[in-house]
């Protein structure tokens, strides 16, 4: 038997399938649905946070920022209370990260300020004596993409019911009405804020990537 | 005797993947050396603007020495081995070749895409898995068209048995396609909303099952990228050029199956103390411990190949690399479960100690193997001696002075960091603010930056050398059956 | 189905197949070892398949496209 599939590639290909995908069927798939229940309280991503996520993405802010408290004293002491699975309900993706070359961002809106973020950003080594994180000066001149996360919203609340327009719930509506609302949840972010660039564009109607990522970190609590 | 009227392999796409190994690799490992001294010096980060902060470039080395660098070694290896041990010719199909070409051009193309969008910050943010959809198509056709060339190959093999190398490439197609295809489902979102970018997707799992697939992936994409198919090479060119049969080959066999079967239940150890699944995470423990056993088994095979034998790695600078490659991957199999355990991880989670790791297996085993495979295959490729033995020599001393500074480095960095985190003073407050932890490692990143430019100077040795064996060293009359011939 | 049935699915399907594989491997193992002295294979021999690569070197074991399956055994 044994020799049979030696000299059968087809037959031997199926047994390595077989054998390497018997530890995902097992561990990964039954968890599912378990995890996914939201915690209560837990809401989706407005459009403008949404966007301000994209803009993290874009330049792998998770590449050195993690999102997962551990249950330990001295983690949650520094950043808060320790991550719970349903917290993440609505992350598409996931994004805790595999290093902290700089600290957790779990809770950061719990104790950071739009003020400090926008001097952080331009400036870290301003704000932090001897950081070495690089400045994102270009989140100040390009453009949030308001269209996309808009797109993802829509998406989510179709296919995965994520409970967008539900009572309690961030509302979306049409796309004009969406961009209304950014723009209307962006407006305190930019009264706040010093740049002058941004405060122009602003008025001009035009959201920059700074004021999205803004609206995001402060949502992480 | 054969009674075939000269026939002989055909290693022109086996030779064009070479040259896009030494060629990724240079970038791969020029942009990892940038973002190391990123860590130390900051100011590096705004050579080009946005196109050069250290969040841009991570994903980019990443992905430049993992797609790049190491798939295009191993497919120039598996378009060397594959003819070899099934005994049959390219060149004796038409559609296998055209198969390997398109191969090669296709996946050119995709590097060349994936750059640029990398460089713009289009990603899905997942490691290793950055791509956005249209590129996941494009990786899903390549592979398949890899996956006829390597059933093709063996269907038309005059080798009855296949030889245990071509299971590892077996397995590496499979495995990799699974992993892939199921880390990467993703909705694009212009087809179902209509507006917004064309190539953005939202992921199908969400929070902690995305974490939980996509650690599944990235555990095992390590495992079928790092470690599978280069065991498929240290059993056809260690044995090869030191023309000693494997030790066992029972015990290869058995490993084989070993290892496939255990790895993939190891990956709930980058997700310890996380949100999974208790039992997810306690599997992944011990399964990572249970991993040392097959992992071992192969790697003391391939020590054991030498037994009696071990003149020649004073007399081989080849089989040096290739033992010393076996080494480092006994080392880092090791390390690994001990930073899977879950006290050990505690500390070692988040801190540089991760990347160190990463890196003594990938600096060691992985590069090692696939410098050695390389120059094993010129002489018989170009029908050259190796260029330089001198230089090789030197490469060698220089590239594992510049591993052990950066393994070293980055134990201290992470232990120290770790430490730090969670040190308290006599009150139980914590004692250092976050910004202490990152001054103190300063020295360290500097070191790790100095191994790796080491490591790239080596690496800058050995495509000279190379390059000079391909165009400019003597010629060969008759292929070597065992030891690749070089001047001195 | 409630998360509890799943959970005791699971146990009992991990537990059954963890049985099956691991038989799997030791008949394996006991096949590899046994296989030479009742006169069957000598796994050994495979190891040449590395050393004798030339495309003029004769095959371990031919292909004979007439009586594939007979040969063996």
């Amino acid at each position: 038997m044994f020799h049979w599939l030696e000299k059968n590639p087809f037959f031997f290909a199926v047994g390595v399938f077989v054998v390497i995908a018997y530890a995902g069927v097992v561990t990964v798939l039954p968890d599912f649905m378990n995890s996914a229940r939201p915690v209560v309280g837990t809401k989706p991503y407005t459009v403008l946070q949404l966007a301000g996520r994209h803009v993290y993405i874009k330049d792998s802010c998770n590449a050195c920022h993690s999102q997962l408290i551990r249950p330990f004293k001295s983690e949650t002491d520094r950043y808060g209370m320790y991550s719970l699975s349903g917290e993440y309900a609505y992350d598409r993706p996931f994004l805790w990260g595999s290093k902290r070359t700089g600290p957790d961002l779990m809770r950061v809106g719990n104790y950071r300020t739009t003020d400090w973020h926008e001097h952080h950003m331009l400036d870290p080594l301003s704000v932090v004596p001897g950081s070495i994180m690089p400045s994102y000066k270009h989140m100040f001149s390009n453009v949030a993409d308001v269209e996309t996360a808009y797109a993802e919203a829509l998406t989510v609340k179709k296919v995965f019911n994520v409970p967008y327009d539900e009572k309690g719930m961030p509302k979306l509506g049409t796309y004009d009405e969406a961009t209304k609302m950014a723009l209307a949840e962006a407006k305190p972010i930019v009264d706040d804020m010093k740049n002058p660039e941004v405060k122009e564009a602003f008025a001009r109607g035009e959201i920059k990537e700074i004021v999205a990522i803004i609206a995001y970190l402060n949502s992480l609590k | 005797m054969q009674s075939s009227n000269m026939i002989n392999y055909d290693y022109s796409v086996a030779k064009c993947f070479a040259i896009a190994t030494i060629v990724f690799g240079i970038v791969g490992m020029a942009i990892g050396v940038l973002i190391a001294f990123q860590m130390a010096y900051p100011e590096l980060n705004y050579l080009a603007g946005e196109y050069s902060t250290f969040g841009r470039l991570r994903p980019l080395h990443t992905d430049a020495v993992i797609f790049g660098f190491i798939l295009s070694g191993v497919w120039s290896t598996w378009y060397y081995i594959g003819q070899r041990v099934l005994k049959v010719s390219m060149a004796e199909s038409p559609f296998l070749m055209f198969m390997g070409k398109l191969h090669f051009w296709l996946y050119i193309v995709g590097v060349a895409v994936v750059v640029v969008t990398l460089f713009m910050g289009i990603t899905t943010s997942k490691e290793y898995a950055e791509f956005e959809w249209p590129i996941d198509i494009v990786i899903v056709l390549i592979w398949v068209i890899w996956g006829m060339g390597i059933f093709g190959l063996i269907g038309i093999r005059r080798e009855k048995t296949l030889y245990i190398s071509i299971w590892y490439f077996i397995a590496t197609f499979l495995g990799v396609a699974m992993l892939y295809l199921f880390n990467n489902m993703a909705v694009p979102t212009y087809f179902v909303a209509g507006l917004g970018k064309w190539y953005h997707s939202v992921s199908m799992y969400a929070g902690t099952n995305d974490a939980m697939v996509q650690w599944w992936y990235g555990h095992n994409a390590v495992a079928f990228v790092f470690t599978v198919p280069i065991i498929a090479m240290v059993y056809y060119f260690l044995p090869k050029e030191s023309g000693q049969p494997v030790f066992s080959y029972k015990l290869s066999l058995l490993s084989f199956w070993g290892l496939m079967f255990v790895y993939l239940w190891a990956g709930g150890h980058h997700l310890l103390y996380s949100t999974v699944p208790d039992w997810v995470q306690t599997m992944g423990s011990i399964f990572s411990v249970v991993l040392i056993l097959p992992s071992w088994g192969s790697a003391i095979n391939m020590l054991l190949t030498m037994k009696g034998e071990w003149g020649q790695l004073k007399s081989n600078p080849l089989i040096k690399f290739m033992i010393l490659a076996s080494t480092f991957y006994m080392f880092s199999t090791i390390e690994g479960p001990i930073q899977a355990i879950k006290s050990v991880n505690a500390l070692a989670h988040f801190t540089d100690w991760i990347p160190g790791h990463v890196h003594d297996g990938t600096l060691g085993w992985v590069g090692f193997m696939i410098i050695a495979s390389l120059l094993h295959m010129a002489p018989r490729m170009f029908k050259r001696e190796i260029y330089s033995k001198k230089l090789l020599e030197a490469q060698f001393w220089i590239q594992t002075t510049g591993i052990v500074l950066y393994f070293s480095s980055m134990w201290i960095a992470g232990i120290t960091q770790g430490m730090m985190w969670r040190a308290a003073d006599q009150y139980g407050n914590l004692a250092y603010s976050f910004i202490d932890t990152v001054n103190v490692l300063h020295p360290y990143y500097t070191i790790r930056g100095v191994g790796g430019l080491l490591y790239l100077v080596g690496f800058f040795m050995f495509s000279y050398n190379f390059y000079k064996t391909m165009t400019a060293s003597k010629a060969i009359e008759e292929e070597p059956q065992s030891a690749s011939p070089m001047a001195a | 189905m409630e998360m509890e049935s799943i959970r005791e699915l699971q146990a009992y399907g991990y537990a059954f197949a963890s049985f099956v594989f691991a038989m799997i491997l030791y008949g394996y193992i006991y096949h590899l070892y046994t296989s030479k002295k009742k006169g069957g294979k000598d796994y050994e021999k495979y190891s040449k398949m590395a050393l004798n690569d030339s495309i003029e070197d004769s095959p371990v074991e031919k292909i004979e496209p007439s009586n594939e399956d007979k040969e063996e055994r």
